[in-house]
C-alpha cells in the first residue's frame, strides 16, 4: 500500500503540473498573447478558462481595458501667435496586443511612444488654430482631429487613441499677469461708466426738476396777473359806471376824501385871508 | 478598493493536498473511513464557502475562471467556490464625488477648505480668466462596464470633468459665466462630461454637478466688487434726485396754488370794494341831488373841521407884495420863504 500510495502521489503531482501548465483563464480585463518558443502565434480575448499546449506555449497578459495618459503640461504656440500652456489626457486601448508586443513591448514603451505622437499632434493642430477658436468655438472639432490623426499615428504600434482632450488651456504666468491687468482696466472703466451715469441721470432729473418749477412759478405769475388784472378792469367799470351819473359831484366828493387822507400831521398851511372860510373872522 | 479587486482570492486551500501516511497496516480499516469522512467534511467546508450576501447598496457579479457569468440582486446568494468562480460586489448606490479647484480639508462643521489654482483658474471665450469651483456627483449605473473597461475610473472622472468644464466656460463670456450663466454651464459641464463618459463606457452616471463657487480671480476682484459697487451708487444718485424732484414738484404745486389763491381773493377784494364805494356814493349822491348847495357847503366845512385841528396855519393878507412876507402869524413862525398862496377851491 505505501507503495501504491506513492505512485498515486507521484503521478497526481505531474497530473497538477501538466494541468496548470495547460489551463489558463483569462479574466474580464486581460487579452492573452500565446508565443511559441518567443514566437507569437495566438491571441485570446474572451475571458474564462482555455487550454494550451504546455511547456511550448507561453502566455503574455496586456490590459484590455481603457488605460490612461496625462502627458505633463506643455507650451504651445497658437496661430496667432500666443502662448498657451496646455495640459491633455488620453484614452487608448491596446488595439492588437501581437503589433503591441512587437512594437512597444509593454506599457512602458506605449507611454514613451505616446508621449511622441500626441505631443506632436496636438502641437500641430493648435498650430493651426487663434486662441480664440482654441477656448471658445471649437475645442471640440479641434479635439476631434487630434484624436484622428494621433489615431492614425498610432495604429502601427497596436495602439487605438480613444480620445484626447485638453484638460486645461491657460495663459503662461506672464501672460496672464497682463490679462488681469486689462481685465482691472476693463472693470475700472465700467465702474466709471456706472457713476458718471448716475451723475447724467441724477443731473437731468435735477434741472429737469427746476425747468419744471421755474415754468410753474411763471404760469402762476401769468394767471396771477390776469386774474389781478381781471379785478382792477371790473372795479374800474363799476366805478365808472357810478361816477357818471354826476361826474361833478364825484371830483368834489372824491376832493373832499382825498384832504381828510393827505392833509394830515405837520403840514404848515398858508391862508389867504380872502378865503371865503375866514370870510367871517376878517369882518 | 478591495471589493473590485480582481486579484481577491478567497476560499481554501485544500485543493491537491497530499495525503496523510499511514503508519500500519491494522489501523487500514478505520484510517480509511476516517479519511473519507475527512474528505466529506472538507468538501463541505468547500461548498459553504461559495455563500455570500449582497448588500442593498451592492450588484453581485459573479465570474468563471475569470468571465462574467451572472449579477445577483442583493441577498444570499451562493456560487461554485473558488477557484472555479469568484464574486465582485461594487456599491451602485453610493454616490462618489470629485472636488474641481479645492480640496475638502475638514469636512466641519466649520468646514475648511484648501483653494487649487490651478485647477480653479480657466480662460473664457472673451480671453479673460475666471475661478470655478466645482462638485461633481456620480454614481455606478451599469457594474459591469464599470469594473471591466475602463482602467483608474475616478482619475478619469476628474481628468474628464475638468476638460468638459473648461470646454463649456469657454464657450462662454466672462460676465455670462459670472451672472446668468451658472445653471446653464452646470447643465452644459453635466451634458458633456456624460456623454464624455459614455463614449468611455465607464458605466458611470453623473448625478449632478454643482458649480461652487464663481467668481473673478483673487487678482482682480476688488475691481469687479467696485463694479457691483458703482452700479449702487448709480442708484443712489439717481434716487436722490427723484427724492429732489419729488420734493420739490408738490412744493411749488403749493406755491403756484398760494398765488392764485392770492390773486383771486385780491380780484374779489377790488370788485367788492368798488362796488362797496359805488352803492355809498350813489347813496349819497341821491341825497345831494335833493339838496345840491347846502349839502356840498356841509360836507366842505365838515371836512375842513376835521382836517384844519391837525395844522399849523398862516393866514397871508392878498394886498400885500410879493417879496416880503405879509404874515398874520397865528402859530409858530417857522415859515418858508418862498410861498405859492395855495387857494381853496370856493
Amino acid at each position: 500500500m505505501p507503495r501504491v500510495s506513492a505512485w498515486w502521489v507521484v503521478s497526481l503531482g505531474v497530473l497538477l503540473v501538466i494541468a496548470s501548465r495547460t489551463f489558463y483563464t483569462v479574466s474580464e480585463t486581460e487579452q492573452v498573447v500565446i508565443t511559441q518558443l518567443g514566437r507569437p502565434v495566438r491571441l485570446m480575448k474572451s475571458p474564462g478558462l482555455h487550454l494550451k499546449v504546455p511547456f511550448l506555449q507561453q502566455l503574455t497578459f496586456f490590459e484590455d481595458r481603457l488605460l490612461d495618459y496625462d502627458a505633463a503640461p506643455a507650451p504651445i504656440i497658437t496661430r496667432d501667435k500666443k502662448n498657451l500652456v496646455v495640459d491633455n489626457y488620453a484614452k487608448w486601448h491596446i488595439s492588437d496586443p501581437l503589433l503591441f508586443l512587437q512594437t512597444v513591448h509593454d506599457e512602458v514603451g506605449a507611454q514613451a511612444r505616446l508621449d511622441d505622437i500626441i505631443y506632436s499632434k496636438v502641437r500641430e493642430q493648435l498650430g493651426l488654430h487663434d486662441l480664440v477658436e482654441l477656448i471658445a468655438s471649437k475645442r471640440e472639432p479641434i479635439m476631434r482631429a487630434v484624436t484622428a490623426s494621433s489615431h492614425a499615428a498610432s495604429m502601427a504600434y497596436g495602439i487605438a487613441v480613444i480620445d484626447v482632450r485638453i484638460k486645461r488651456a491657460d495663459l503662461p504666468p506672464e501672460n496672464a499677469q497682463a490679462v488681469y491687468g486689462r481685465m482691472r482696466t476693463e472693470r475700472e472703466r465700467e465702474a466709471k461708466r456706472y457713476r458718471s451715469e448716475g451723475q447724467e441721470e441724477a443731473l437731468k432729473i435735477r434741472a429737469e426738476t427746476d425747468k419744471q418749477k421755474t415754468i410753474m412759478l411763471a404760469e402762476a405769475y401769468e394767471h396771477e396777473q390776469a386774474i389781478r388784472g381781471e379785478g382792477d378792469a371790473a372795479a374800474m367799470r363799476v366805478y365808472a359806471e357810478a361816477f357818471q351819473q354826476d361826474p361833478d359831484f364825484f371830483a368834489f366828493s372824491r376832493t373832499l376824501e382825498a384832504y381828510r387822507k393827505s392833509l394830515k400831521g405837520k403840514t404848515t398851511l398858508l391862508l389867504p385871508s380872502q378865503m371865503e372860510f375866514l370870510k367871517y373872522l376878517r369882518e | 478598493m478591495a471589493w473590485d479587486d480582481l486579484n481577491f482570492r478567497k476560499g481554501l486551500g485544500g485543493f491537491g493536498r497530499p495525503p496523510l501516511r499511514l503508519p500500519t497496516l491494522q489501523l487500514r480499516q478505520i484510517n480509511r473511513q476516517f479519511l473519507v469522512g475527512l474528505l466529506v467534511v472538507m468538501v463541505v467546508i468547500w461548498l459553504a464557502s461559495g455563500s455570500y450576501t449582497v448588500d442593498p447598496d451592492q450588484r453581485g457579479i459573479i465570474l468563471r475562471f475569470g468571465k462574467h457569468v451572472a449579477t445577483t440582486e442583493p441577498g444570499l446568494h451562493w456560487h461554485w467556490p473558488y477557484p472555479l468562480e469568484t464574486v465582485l460586489r461594487p456599491r451602485v448606490t453610493e454616490v462618489q464625488r470629485v472636488e474641481l479647484g479645492f480640496r475638502t480639508i475638514d469636512p466641519g462643521p466649520p468646514a475648511r477648505y484648501a483653494e487649487v489654482a490651478s485647477e480653479s483658474l480657466m480662460l473664457t471665450g472673451d480671453e479673460n480668466i475666471i475661478d470655478v469651483d466645482l462638485v461633481v456627483q456620480y454614481r455606478i449605473a451599469e457594474p459591469t462596464k464599470y469594473l471591466f473597461k475602463v482602467r483608474h475610473l475616478s482619475d478619469t472622472v476628474k481628468s474628464a470633468s475638468e476638460a468638459a468644464l473648461r470646454e463649456v466656460v469657454g464657450r462662454r463670456h466672462i460676465d455670462e459665466a459670472l451672472t446668468v450663466g451658472k445653471l446653464d454651464i452646470q447643465e452644459a459641464t453635466k451634458a458633456l462630461l456624460q456623454s464624455i463618459l459614455d463614449t468611455y463606457e465607464s458605466g458611470l452616471l453623473v448625478v449632478a454637478v454643482q458649480l461652487q463657487e464663481v467668481q473673478p480671480p483673487k487678482q482682480v476682484i476688488d475691481a469687479f466688487k467696485d463694479v457691483a459697487s458703482a452700479r449702487e451708487d448709480k442708484i443712489r444718485l439717481i434716487n436722490e434726485a427723484e427724492g429732489y424732484r419729488s420734493a420739490m414738484i408738490p412744493e411749488i404745486r403749493g406755491k403756484v396754488e398760494s398765488v392764485l389763491r392770492e390773486a383771486e381773493a385780491f380780484r374779489e377784494e377790488k370788485i367788492r370794494r368798488a362796488q362797496g364805494e359805488t352803492q355809498r356814493f350813489l347813496q349819497v349822491l341821491r341825497e345831494y341831488q335833493q339838496a345840491k348847495e347846502i349839502t356840498k357847503k356841509r360836507l366842505l366845512l365838515e371836512t375842513l373841521e376835521e382836517v384844519l385841528p391837525q395844522m399849523d396855519k398862516v393866514i397871508l393878507e392878498e394886498k400885500a407884495g410879493t417879496n416880503v412876507l405879509p404874515v398874520l402869524p397865528l402859530g409858530k413862525p417857522d415859515i418858508p420863504t418862498d410861498l405859492e398862496s395855495r387857494g381853496e377851491k370856493r
